[in-house]
């Protein structure tokens, strides 16, 4: 089951302040990111992905048609996902996230929207090692991508730090 | 598939992957090959059979081994999007400032080359390179003339460009408030506090046989250290590296001490080892490098004059020549925030094809740098179980003491671990400190950065460094720092200057690193 990027129109942040007055100086702590999905056909979404910079918990909601004749709903997916253990420290600051369907007790995309998820499920634990043929077949892409890099990069020689040779340098390089 | 169990695979198809390329993967196939004459190998259960022959004949441990090295040295696979600099350091403006630092080393290197007219590398000529050959065990008595080097930078230019480091993202205020922390590091990297490094060392705490404690005269061998040592020589027996880590957690005995570094750090000198060794000792006798002086000169400087360590010198010449030009060191930059320099082939600048690494290594020495590899000297002598010894310490734990990086083991983590246990548990002492301009973490900076070599009386310079292999972690090092600092409180207190508190921690000599760790984490009222 191959899987595509779905294109989507990911807006400016806006934060969320108390009353009318917009003011700079409230330095709030929650901002809004609207994602909008052009395409009308509907998809399956099986993961989101991003990178982190400096937000500790992450909400998403979505705003899903039931049915032509409904109005619209918003429903809460994911509620408060700490993204950094300890906000003010470093720890998950500029981290690369990928938040997976599976993370909902629901499998399958419509049933998954339709239930708020009250709190975070714990994940289940792993039990016993992974299927030895899917590590293996994972083993195989990864050698031949790596032979087609070596196939590729002719020029180095294991072990040498000369170029046919030759090691007379003049001056270290900037860049 | 769940996400852990993709993840699980990964790192295994990671690990096979790099291992697939060692020597260790070709004996494997010689010795499968080679046990098919075996009686007890049958066709019909080739594979369990096989299987049972590595675990009874010990290939299997080695193979075991190999991985425990693995987990050990290389992080975790990223996130498939995340690209390979966030390997190397996740923080983007820690990943500038190393590059802003470097391009400063990268200048003052030039600047010496152009002032000096001296080439970064040039063949020798064969005179010259017979020459070598022959005085190669007694390089310590040539006395080049080396009035015109300088270190390319000294630990203390490095504690500057660590004090100005800045997060973009935190706010601070430019003035003094509860916000800006009180020592010289301004970035708020996680760090342990004492009941999370109480957990972390447990096997120091005070039920629990040491080293460097429960050995002493006073104590009768039977009740700890006879009993050690039966243990120890039963891990080695063994050739676990895990057990042998888990091991060296109470000390090493003096006798084990080589076998079970060599173990824990998965060293056996194989003979390809020592050709590969002797290969890098002809590289040296060919090219003459820039870098060659500079290792010279600090050797000079720095162990040559030190009391113990003056008898190696000519050791310390042949590691760190052959160190300079050993390629296969290029492979930590994987997952060190630093790179390595680039040149090209004079005439070919901007040519790709002839564009090269400077030193072959891409490590450029600073002062004290080899102060590394001395205390090492009384552990092996031979000088190919000495190099691949020193070079496997330097890309698992030293060349994080000198590079800016974010990780819980890097310096800056370490300088704000020191600074910020003195702050919580000797609040009256680091507030002296400060007030008479004698900021702690400009004492206990250069202590930090060699690890501790030169400044502790040798015996206890190992005690500590076998824990650094027994917890493959330096944070040690910062916790012994605010050891000291604790044990000579009273003497600090009285002091009103910075050069008289440098004076009271001018000599550590005489200190024992285990029972001031003990202490200091189990014993000290908070």
């Amino acid at each position: 089951m191959s899987r595509v990027p779905v294109p989507c129109h990911v807006k400016g942040t806006v934060t969320l302040q108390v009353g009318d007055v917009r003011t700079s100086q409230g330095r709030p702590g929650v901002l809004v990111i609207d994602v909008t999905f052009p395409s009308v056909s509907p998809f399956e979404l099986q993961e989101i992905t991003f990178k982190n910079y400096y937000t500790a918990f992450l909400s998403i909601r979505v705003r899903q048609h039931a049915s032509t004749h409904s109005p619209a709903k918003w429903v809460t997916c994911l509620r408060d996902y700490c993204l950094m253990p300890d906000p003010h420290s470093e720890e998950g600051a500029q981290e690369y996230v990928s938040l997976f369907k599976h993370q909902s007790p629901s499998m399958t995309f419509p049933k998954w929207l339709s239930h708020p998820v009250p709190c975070e499920q714990p994940i289940p634990l792993l039990e016993g090692l992974p299927d030895p043929s899917r590590v293996s077949s994972e083993v195989q892409q990864m050698w031949a991508l790596t032979e087609m890099i070596r196939a590729s990069n002719t020029s180095t020689r294991i072990g040498r730090f000369d170029v046919d040779g030759c090691y007379d340098l003049n001056l270290l390089s900037y860049t | 598939m769940l996400q852990e169990e993709s993840d699980l695979s990964l790192i295994i198809a990671q690990i096979v992957q790099k291992l697939k390329g060692s020597n260790l993967y070709a004996q494997l196939e010689r010795q499968a090959w080679a046990s098919l004459q075996r009686p007890e190998i049958k066709l019909e259960s080739l594979k369990e059979d096989i299987k049972e022959f590595f675990k009874v004949s010990g290939w299997e441990k080695k193979l075991q081994n190999a991985v425990y090295s693995e987990l050990n040295v290389y992080p975790l696979p990223s996130h498939p999007a995340a690209p390979p600099e966030h390997l190397k350091e996740p923080l983007v403006y820690m990943r500038k400032a190393q590059g802003s630092w470097e391009k400063r080393i990268l200048k003052s290197l030039n600047s010496m080359c152009t002032e000096l007219s001296i080439p970064l590398a040039r063949k020798r000529p064969v005179g010259e390179q017979k020459e070598l050959l022959n005085k190669w065990n007694e390089m310590g008595t040539d006395e080049p003339d080396l009035s015109l080097f300088r270190p390319v930078y000294a630990p203390k230019d490095f504690l500057e460009v660590l004090i100005n480091l800045r997060n973009p993202n935190y706010e601070n205020g430019d003035s003094l408030s509860f916000r800006t922390h009180l020592g010289l590091i301004q970035v708020p990297l996680k760090v342990k506090d004492i009941p999370e490094l109480k957990e972390c060392f447990a096997e120091l705490g005070l039920n629990t046989g040491q080293l460097g404690i429960d050995d002493s005269t006073q104590v009768p061998p039977e009740l700890f250290e006879n009993e050690h040592v039966r243990i120890g020589q039963k891990v080695l027996a063994e050739q676990d590296s895990a057990a042998a880590q888990q091991y060296i957690r109470q000390g090493s005995p003096t006798a084990l001490r080589a076998e079970l570094w060599a173990l824990i750090l998965n060293i056996s000198s194989q003979p390809e080892d020592i050709l590969y060794y002797e290969q890098l000792k002809m590289n040296v006798i060919q090219h003459d490098l820039l870098v060659d002086s500079l290792i010279y000169k600090d050797v000079k400087l720095t162990a040559s004059n030190d009391d113990y360590y003056f008898v190696f010198e000519d050791y310390l010449y042949q590691v760190l020549l052959c160190f300079s030009r050993d390629t296969s060191v290029l492979g930590h930059f994987a997952y060190n925030s630093a790179s390595p320099p680039k040149s090209y082939i004079r005439g070919k600048l901007g040519l790709e094809e002839y564009a090269v690494f400077y030193p072959p290594n891409g490590v450029i020495p600073f002062h004290g740098f080899s102060m590394y590899v001395a205390p090492l000297c009384f552990l092996y002598h031979e000088p190919y179980k000495l190099y691949q010894i020193f070079r496997e310490m330097y890309v698992r734990f030293f060349f994080r003491l000198h590079s800016i990086s974010s990780h819980p083991s890097g310096i800056v983590s370490l300088c704000l671990l020191f600074e910020t246990l003195l702050q919580t548990y000797l609040p009256q002492l680091f507030y002296h400190l400060r007030e008479i301009g004698a900021q702690p973490l400009r004492i206990s900076f250069k202590w930090m950065v060699r690890a501790f070599s030169g400044y502790l009386a040798t015996d206890q310079l190992l005690l500590l460094w076998d824990r650094i292999l027994g917890y493959n972690s330096l944070e040690i090092l910062a916790v012994l720092a605010a050891a000291v600092f604790a044990f000579r409180a009273v003497n600090l207190m009285e002091v009103t200057s910075l050069a008289a508190a440098e004076a009271v921690l001018a000599d550590l000599s005489t200190l024992k690193v285990m029972p001031l760790l003990q202490i200091f984490l189990f014993a000290t009222v908070t």
